[in-house]
């Protein structure tokens, strides 16, 4: 039986933030995005992206709000939570249209911020006190710790099983030898030692990192082994996946102080970061890195499937009512998007969505049964290409990343070049099973940015109108 | 000399898949291009809205009217002709005079000619336009999106009050990627505006009537104000939304307004028939007079929201399409003005 991925006193407080919440809803109600992603996937431009766009007005035509003239602004504010860290936007923005423009760098620890809408509604229940407002809360973190979130119903052993099948996978190659050469060194059912656990969890990780370096794997958990955060080196941080001892463990075994070090990092590390972070969300959108996999081969693609499922499989998703949402909020839309869209050309983002439906289509299946909306879309917070045509091929235009490679040869982050990355198949499923002639580079951010009437610069994006009017559109009516 | 390929072929169509490897090219070779081209391919069109006028005639009546109309027309030309040549003999000078006035005549009836097709052409275009936008709702085609909104943006081209939201379509009209977006955005920026003032001239339309009605003094008159008040409306709306109805157009229009009316009779009643009874009971305690107001000025709306669908290029999607009920504020006003 999978374990609850809460503790009882872990729902009675989220209760109570519920009901806390619902009691200044009729004022100023809040919208917490979960925006969700593995690494690498976008996360932090996404947010960066879409704070730019709605408080300096950006080209946003789908976004219903704002093109009916409804929309008022939006500005940030303080976010009542004082522990946790600010989302440095003006660092990311800044190295975004800085010269040479960058993209930010990797996330390394947890962030939220706090938006606060304005607009003027058109129900008459609202739209006569004048404009209402409305706060959007939005956290960024590593992706990696999202990988975590599947443990919270899995035991150590089942656990371990898991860890110790797929590190002896073909494709895990040579980084997990030297972790199952270490496994086979090591009893569980001696006594347990620090040298022995220091040992196991070194190597575990090592292989952990290794394998993410060589391929886009994406079920890796745990992922704080991959970015630690604060708590590197605590015991909580050093345990290893062990085979199952044939009979009853000692107390004092190796096999039953890595159990306990494994619980104690769910109940310190994994639930409360669910707990505060997840378990109240309203709205979520699930961006995924389709590319990359795709640029890793069908094992990727297949992994990356198997780790979104996981993990969706955590949220509480559902359709709300006005009670239930006192004491429980569930998410009543997803919204899977496919990003980095502008790395193909547009008359392919069809397919790519078609991808995307694919690889979320159990999530997605499961989360309509429980009642909410999902869809998916192809999606750029901030579009780094252009299009064009070469003798026949619907080409991108852009400059890659210095050290991207094609054809033998290896760009410097300088050159511009029109790119066709190979063509689609009109059926996902090929791309799990063989693999297929693609390369998809990476890009870097677009250089010569537009600037409006106020001279703030309007990022140039692919459909993220319609990913924010899916959103938070029915919020803002 | 080209290298060699080998292409795959696909096992169920037999056909040679173009499986194209990824490639770089060096970026001159890229034009970057951003032509919008407009629909010109008169694909045949559904007309729904417009309904095909029952044929009356068989081939048998069209023969006669077209004999007659020719023998009518020999006539005029005989009788023309006569009177040129008979001006012509008890005086040139006056001659010349009727021959210029026929010239005249003549090339004003071609102008009229001439005027009218263009007119019947606009409103089949807008029709066509319609449907063409509701299919690209549900199959999201990019290009046909694109060009839809470049064919609006020639219609309106050339009206002052659009500029700006003709700006707004064009520069945002380049970073969307869905066929169904174009459209909505379209929507969104150019017939919202007309829509408010179609709501507007429809309203005002409406209230009119409701006060004609409840003051004048004969059935009669009420009926010839309604008719009256109703195609200036129908009119009014068509130019509003880009259409110039001329004399044929205005009778086509009239036509397919009826016909939208008798489809979706049952359909508009129902949309607010509490408030029509309950306005109607009302205002009949009050005056049986301004109870017959209020349902003609009720009837009017309904005229108006007809001619909407009618002459609006885009079918009602992202923006709301106005009931009846939306308009009975409208008509309160009316009431206590008539009340003072």
């Amino acid at each position: 039986l999978p374990q609850p991925p809460t503790t009882l006193t872990d729902e009675f407080g989220i209760a109570l933030s519920n009901l806390a919440d619902a009691a200044v809803a009729p004022f100023t109600p809040t919208l917490r995005l979960g925006v969700t992603g593995l690494s690498r996937a976008g996360k932090t431009i996404f947010i960066t992206a879409l704070i730019h766009n709605l408080t300096t007005g950006g080209r946003l035509p789908g976004f219903a709000a704002m093109t009916e003239g409804r929309f008022i602004g939006a500005r940030l504010a303080e976010h009542p939570d004082q522990g946790v860290p600010r989302f440095a936007y003006e660092q990311h923005l800044k190295a975004l249209t800085g010269n040479p423009a960058a993209w930010p760098e990797s996330t390394r620890k947890i962030s939220q911020i706090r938006l606060q809408l304005k607009f003027q509604s058109q129900r008459w229940t609202r739209g006569w006190q004048g404009p209402t407002v409305l706060n959007l809360d939005i956290v960024d973190y590593p992706g990696e710790w999202l990988l975590d979130l599947p443990l919270l119903s899995l035991s150590y052993g089942e656990w371990s099983a898991q860890a110790i099948r797929r590190a002896e996978l073909p494709h895990s190659g040579g980084a997990a030898d030297a972790f199952l050469n270490a496994l086979r060194t090591a009893d569980e059912q001696a006594e347990a030692n620090e040298p022995d656990a220091e040992r196991l969890a070194a190597s575990f990780s090592e292989y952990l990192r290794a394998s993410r370096e060589d391929g886009a794997l994406s079920t890796l958990p745990p992922g704080r082994f991959l970015m630690p955060g604060d708590l590197e080196g605590s015991p909580a941080l050093t345990f290893a996946p062990l085979p199952g001892p044939t009979g009853a463990a000692r107390s004092s075994s190796l096999y039953a102080m890595m159990e306990r070090r494994y619980e104690a990092y769910k109940s310190l590390v994994v639930r409360p970061f669910f707990r505060d972070h997840f378990a109240r969300l309203d709205r979520q959108i699930v961006l995924v890195d389709t590319l990359r996999a795709l640029n890793a081969g069908p094992a990727a693609v297949a992994d990356l499937e198997t780790a979104l499922t996981d993990i969706l499989a955590c949220f509480r998703q559902g359709d709300n009512n006005v009670l239930t949402r006192l004491v429980a909020r569930r998410i009543d839309r997803i919204l899977f998007a496919a990003t980095k869209a502008d790395h193909i050309h547009s008359s392919s983002h069809d397919r790519l969505e078609g991808l995307m439906n694919r690889l979320v289509a159990q999530a997605a299946r499961r989360a309509k049964f429980a009642g909410a909306t999902t869809k998916s879309i192809a999606l750029a917070a901030i579009r780094a290409t252009r299009e064009s045509v070469v003798e026949e091929h619907e080409v991108i235009v852009g400059t890659p990343r210095a050290g991207e490679v094609l054809d033998g040869a290896t760009y410097d982050g300088k050159t511009e070049v029109a790119l066709f990355p190979g063509d689609l198949p009109a059926d996902p499923d090929r791309l799990l099973t063989a693999p297929v002639a693609l390369n998809f580079l990476r890009f870097e951010p677009p250089a010569k940015l537009e600037k409006n009437a106020e001279g703030n610069v309007v990022l140039p994006h692919i459909r993220f109108d319609r990913a924010i009017d899916f959103l938070l559109g029915d919020w803002l009516r | 000399m080209k290298p060699p390929f080998a292409r795959p072929v696909d096992p169920e169509t037999g056909e040679v898949t173009a499986e194209r490897r990824p490639r770089a090219f060096a970026p001159e070779a890229a034009p970057v291009p951003e032509v919008i081209e407009v629909l010109t391919d008169d694909a045949v069109v559904v007309d729904a809205e417009v309904a095909e006028p029952p044929r009356l005639t068989s081939w048998l009546g069209r023969i006669v009217w077209i004999a007659g109309g020719l023998l009518v027309s020999l006539a005029l030309g005989l009788a023309t002709e006569r009177l040129v040549s008979d001006l012509f003999a008890t005086q040139p000078w006056l001659g010349w005079v009727a021959v210029a006035l026929v010239v005249v005549l003549v090339v004003a009836l071609v102008a009229i000619v001439i005027r009218e097709a263009a007119s019947l052409m606009r409103l089949r275009a807008l029709d066509r336009l319609r449907a063409e936008a509701g299919r690209v709702i549900e199959t999201d085609d990019n290009a046909k999106g694109k060009a839809i909104a470049a064919e609006l943006l020639g219609i309106y081209g050339g009206r002052a009050d659009l500029a700006r939201a003709r700006e707004a379509l064009d520069s945002n009209g380049r970073h969307v990627f869905d066929g169904a977006e174009h459209v909505r955005l379209a929507e969104r920026l150019l017939m919202a505006p007309l829509d408010a003032r179609a709501r507007a001239l429809t309203a005002a339309s409406a209230r009119r009537v409701a006060l004609v009605t409840t003051v004048s003094p004969r059935a009669l008159v009420d009926i010839a104000f309604v008719v009256f008040e109703s195609v200036r409306l129908g009119g009014d709306i068509a130019r509003l939304y880009g259409a110039r109805p001329g004399v044929v157009g205005t009778w086509r229009l009239v036509g397919a307004i009826l016909a939208h009316l008798a489809v979706t009779g049952g359909l508009v009643l129902t949309d607010g028939v509490v408030e029509q009874l309950l306005g109607q009971g009302l205002a009949a305690k009050l005056s049986a007079r301004l109870g017959e107001g209020v349902v003609n000025g009720l009837m009017t709306v309904r005229v108006g929201i007809a001619a909407m669908r009618v002459v609006r290029p885009l079918p009602f999607v992202a923006v709301k399409q106005p009931m009846v009920k939306d308009f009975i504020p409208e008509l309160g006003n009316v009431l206590a003005k008539t009340e003072r």
